[in-house]
């Protein structure tokens, strides 16, 4: 089963041009969407290992990666595929909204 | 999972919760369809001072949390998924999501409301990245940046008290020349330093390349448009209801909400709305608990009579 890692403001490039499509998942301890959608993430990184890869950015924590993709809102992901951002969905979404995305840009 | 229910509620924010805990105490077999997060719109606010029963103010993600709690505690099942379609069929209520479909007896539509946008040049571009809709969330982006909450009511003021902990200035643009909120936010804001007002501003565009830089406002009573730059633009203009899939089998008045009374019936039988899609819901946790009662109160006498 594939986990979710948390990436960083040192690491993010390592996650960048995998095969598989990056879901970047932005958000902060204040923000409660956020930790409501988590299982939900869970749920895709787990249906789709082969496909797919999902990393978390604290923003909090992380400022240097949130400015590079202008991010201003929480939550917001980021589908990256071959290094390029594909999509993006800001605010709330669910596993069926993501799915939705991850077929668009496979 | 089950695909047949005696009821089933579309929305899981506080009118759908709340039905949840009395059709579960009615020992209904129920589901409850959220296609965002549960808990609804207010689980971003900052803090609820005026839910009844609490003196001091209360954390809307813990209250929604204690609300799906108790209706789990029934036996009601929470499941995360979007309806695409209600139709009625044979006798019953047919409820299609993404990849499969429920059967319901009756259902209980509280599906809320989505923030309303101005609809103007810039706007959908620069969403998350400048433009807002959620000040509790966001903040902290805006440490020390000018930034403007457009509209005049409740959630503007909150939103702009909320935003003065964190920005170096708050601008409160309003179309008209007076508020219409809570009069202790109003003055609230007014006491603020950090908050100042701008009434009588039309919004015509958001601008900015890959973040949001400035608004262009018209003045409604001198005509002069102006362009003034903000690092942040929290929409907070009210909302539209989620009354599409049901428009078929209600009535709407013009801005799409449903025309009900007490009863919180419809004219298609077994089916009972809630919450925020209903015409004169003025926006409260505490109202839209009520109506939620009322409905699953009302949906139970319904199933009773067809037994």
């Amino acid at each position: 089963m594939a986990e979710i890692v948390s990436a960083n403001d040192k690491n993010f490039d390592s996650f960048m041009n995998g095969v598989k499509t990056l879901i970047v998942d932005f958000w902060a301890p204040t923000c409660t969407s956020c930790m409501l959608m988590e299982p939900g993430l869970e749920k895709i990184a787990a249906s789709y290992p082969e496909k797919v890869n999902v990393v978390k950015v604290n923003v909090n924590e992380n400022p240097l990666t949130s400015s590079r993709f202008f991010v201003r809102s929480l939550p917001t992901l980021l589908f990256i595929k071959n290094g390029l951002v594909k999509s993006q969905l800001v605010g709330a979404v669910n596993p069926s909204q993501i799915e939705k995305i991850l077929i668009e840009v496979q | 999972m089950e695909t047949n229910w005696d009821i089933v509620i579309v929305g899981g924010g506080p009118a759908g919760l709340a039905a949840a805990i009395y059709c579960g105490r009615a020992l209904r077999k129920t589901l409850v369809l959220e296609k965002q997060v549960f808990g609804g719109q207010i689980i971003n606010a900052d803090i609820i001072e005026n839910y009844p029963g609490f003196a001091e103010p209360i954390v809307p993600a813990d209250l929604m949390e204690q609300m799906s709690k108790q209706a789990q505690r029934y036996g009601v099942e929470l499941e995360n998924d979007e309806v695409t379609q209600i139709r009625p069929e044979n006798h019953s209520w047919r409820l299609d999501v993404y990849d499969r479909f429920f059967t319901a007896k009756a259902v209980v539509f509280a599906a809320g409301s989505v923030h309303r946008f101005f609809n103007v040049k810039g706007e959908k571009e620069l969403l998350g990245r400048g433009v807002s809709i959620c000040a509790t969330c966001d903040a902290p982006f805006f440490k020390d940046r000018k930034v403007a909450v457009l509209g005049g009511g409740d959630a503007a003021m909150a939103e702009a008290l909320h935003l003065a902990k964190f920005a170096s200035e708050v601008y409160v643009i309003h179309r008209r020349d007076e508020l219409r909120a809570e009069k202790i936010l109003q003055d609230r804001v007014f006491k603020n330093p950090k908050i100042k007002l701008l009434w009588d501003r039309e919004i015509l565009s958001f601008q900015g390349e890959q973040k949001l830089e400035a608004i262009e406002l018209k003045n409604k009573k001198t005509a002069v448009v102006e362009s003034l730059p903000f690092s942040g633009a929290f929409l907070a203009i009210g909302t539209i209801p989620n009354t599409g899939l049901i428009k078929d089998y209600v009535d709407l008045d013009d801005n799409g909400y449903v025309v009900t009374d007490i009863s919180l019936s419809t004219k298609a039988q077994g089916l009972f709305v809630a919450g925020e899609v209903i015409k004169g819901n003025r926006r409260q946790v505490s109202i839209s608990v009520g109506m939620g009662v009322q409905a699953a109160l009302n949906c139970e006498e319904y199933l009773v009579s067809l037994e």
